[in-house]
């Protein structure tokens, strides 16, 4: 370690002091919104000036709430579900398997990666149109698979590769099926990896916004929570104390998992697009 | 015992050449695909499809009969001469567009970069509190986060509004959102305020790396910290940066429920369409979808472009 001077110390305290307000303030302003009655009629003070629950009341009474997170709890389970089992199958098959066209599959699943959503909206809503699922949660797991897919594939192949291959030799040798084998030795050990890439897909599939928005269209009581908070948008004012408890409500469940997962997703990404 | 070698020659990154001779099971052959199959088949339809049609759908003049009927109806490029042809393309949607993302991006690394540095010079327990409340803004959702700085900026009854009032800078009260210019102001803030924590800790997991002696040689030679950066720092971390690069290019370029969302952004104030924006009011607002696809396809040729980058980049470093 270096001697710090003085100086310095002071110049890295303001920093961080600086940095901490930019990085916390939405945040802290949320829930101080949230839980102040008078949120809407102005703001002034940095403290709530009534603190209250009834933001959060009317959230849940009046706002329905409840319906939405039920909603994008139903929506975020079974994309996560689908896309986990989904995923592991195909990354164990370019990570354990030599064949034909491997390195190519890997390409079309990184390329495809890149592909942006936000272009597809027009195809898919004509596609979930002719399928007659507008206006359903099924079409939103059907679309969010697309958006959880490739990066978990790409994720979870890096647990498996690094399961180590004799483990499943000796399998093998015990007289272990390819069946068994996958079910004892090689899924315990790529759970880790299934958990993070899991959580990974139901962040996405929680705060997913344009093709809620776009596949919903009307049927309100299908609402998720990206697209709920819409409603407290008046013509001419909005409910601000309301749109800020609905988001605080939202944003909860997204802060504990994102804990959960934070080094291991940035090591994916990373790892994922450094090292291939 | 069951004699294992097919499952072996299968099973193994460690064997690289020299496939059995012997002829495998049929399931064995075969597995790889199996495994592979469900996943291929939902991305083909969720994603190849789709991107074939909506090039497919650029190419026709097609509304909501269109739709209803399944029937085409082609025109050509005629789209596309009507996007290059509009004026609204060439002084307000592609200035947005990439204008936005070069800030954005540039605000986005620099700022991840500095705060990486500042994380690394800290001792362990300031790192700790410093990196959770990075997570916070990590975590935050795109859209809760959009409307909270919308909050903070409403016209009425904002903070920023009632404070600038309040210490007399302002007789009154200020409409950021209808000024393109600080209506993306407000977009650049949310963006950098979301987007840099994932640069800051890939930057610090790679300047852990970074040799201490080279930089204390380095600074024996009397190189400020400036010149330990570019010439120790970033060249040692060039694959992390080029990464970071790409990837916040990608996100900044289809920039799409950040700027929907805010007051004026969903079509109403059309000195503020982006190209995302821009394709979604023409297909869902005017039902020109054939025109708003012909938009989409635009916007993925500019990504495809990054990402032909990306994967080039990818593909001199290693062989996957």
């Amino acid at each position: 370690m270096r001697r710090q001077t003085l100086g310095r110390k002071i110049t890295k305290a303001v920093l961080v002091t600086l940095l901490l307000i930019f990085t916390l303030f939405p945040a802290y302003w949320m829930v101080s919104s949230a839980f102040d009655a008078r949120a809407s009629s102005g703001g002034q003070s940095l403290l709530p000036r009534e603190f209250s629950f009834v933001n959060f009341e009317f959230v849940f009474t009046e706002g329905n709430f409840l319906r939405f997170l039920g909603n994008s709890a139903v929506v975020a389970f079974f994309t996560v579900l689908i896309s986990a089992v989904l995923a592991l199958f195909a990354s164990v098959a370019v990570a354990r398997f030599r064949f034909r066209f491997r390195t190519g599959m890997l390409m079309m699943i990184l390329a495809v990666q890149m592909v942006p959503l936000e272009a597809l909206v027009i195809p898919l809503f004509v596609q979930v149109r002719d399928l007659q699922l507008l206006g359903t949660l099924t079409s939103l797991v059907i679309v969010y698979l697309a958006f959880s897919l490739p990066f978990g594939i790409w994720m979870l192949r890096g647990f498996v590769a690094a399961v180590p291959v004799e483990l499943e030799e000796a399998a093998y040798l015990d007289g272990a099926s390819w069946g068994r084998m996958f079910r004892s030795v090689l899924l315990p050990l790529v759970a880790p990896g299934l958990v993070a890439t899991s959580i990974f897909s139901f962040i996405t599939a929680w705060n997913e916004f344009i093709f809620a928005m776009t596949l919903l269209g009307g049927e309100d009581q299908n609402y998720t929570v990206a697209i709920g908070l819409k409603q407290f948008f008046g013509l001419h004012s909005n409910d601000w104390g309301a749109v800020m408890a609905a988001s605080t409500v939202i944003t909860i469940p997204v802060m504990i998992f994102f804990v959960l997962v934070q080094g291991k997703l940035s090591n994916g990404l990373v790892a994922g697009a450094v090292k291939g | 015992m069951a004699v294992t070698t097919p499952h072996k020659a299968a099973g193994g990154r460690r064997p690289p050449a020299a496939p059995p001779r012997r002829r495998t099971p049929l399931i064995v052959r075969t597995r790889p695909w199996l495994l592979l199959a469900p996943a291929l088949i939902v991305l083909a339809g969720l994603l190849l499809w789709p991107l074939v049609r909506v090039f497919l759908f650029s190419l026709q003049d097609y509304g909501l009969r269109e739709i209803v009927s399944g029937e085409p109806n082609w025109i050509g490029f005629g789209n596309y001469v009507e996007i290059f042809t509009d004026s609204q393309l060439w002084t307000v949607v592609l200035p947005n567009t990439v204008g936005f993302a070069i800030v954005a991006v540039l605000g986005t690394v620099i700022f991840g970069t500095l705060v990486a540095l500042l994380l690394a010079s800290l001792g362990r327990v300031w790192r700790l509190i410093v990196g959770s409340a990075i997570m916070v803004a990590w975590a935050m959702p795109a859209v809760t986060g959009t409307y909270v700085w919308i909050w903070i900026f409403d016209a009425d009854h904002g903070l920023v509004n009632s404070m600038l009032q309040g210490i007399g800078l302002m007789d009154q009260p200020f409409n950021w959102f209808t000024n393109p210019v600080t209506f993306y102001a407000i977009v650049v803030i949310n963006i950098i305020h979301h987007g840099f924590p994932f640069v800051a800790v890939t930057v610090l997991a790679g300047l852990l790396g970074v040799s201490q002696e080279m930089l204390e040689a380095a600074e024996m030679d009397g190189a400020g910290p400036v010149r330990r950066f570019f010439q120790i720092i970033f060249p040692s971390l060039r694959q992390v940066f080029a990464v970071v690069f790409i990837l916040s290019t990608i996100w900044d370029f289809k920039v799409f429920a950040q700027i929907y969302l805010m007051p004026g952004g969903s079509g109403s104030n059309r000195e503020v369409l982006n190209l995302g924006v821009w394709s979604y009011v023409e297909s869902f607002g005017q039902n020109r979808y054939g025109f708003g696809s012909a938009i989409a396809v635009l916007l993925t040729l500019l990504l495809l472009i990054v990402t032909a980058i990306y994967v080039r980049y990818l593909l001199k470093e290693d062989e996957l």
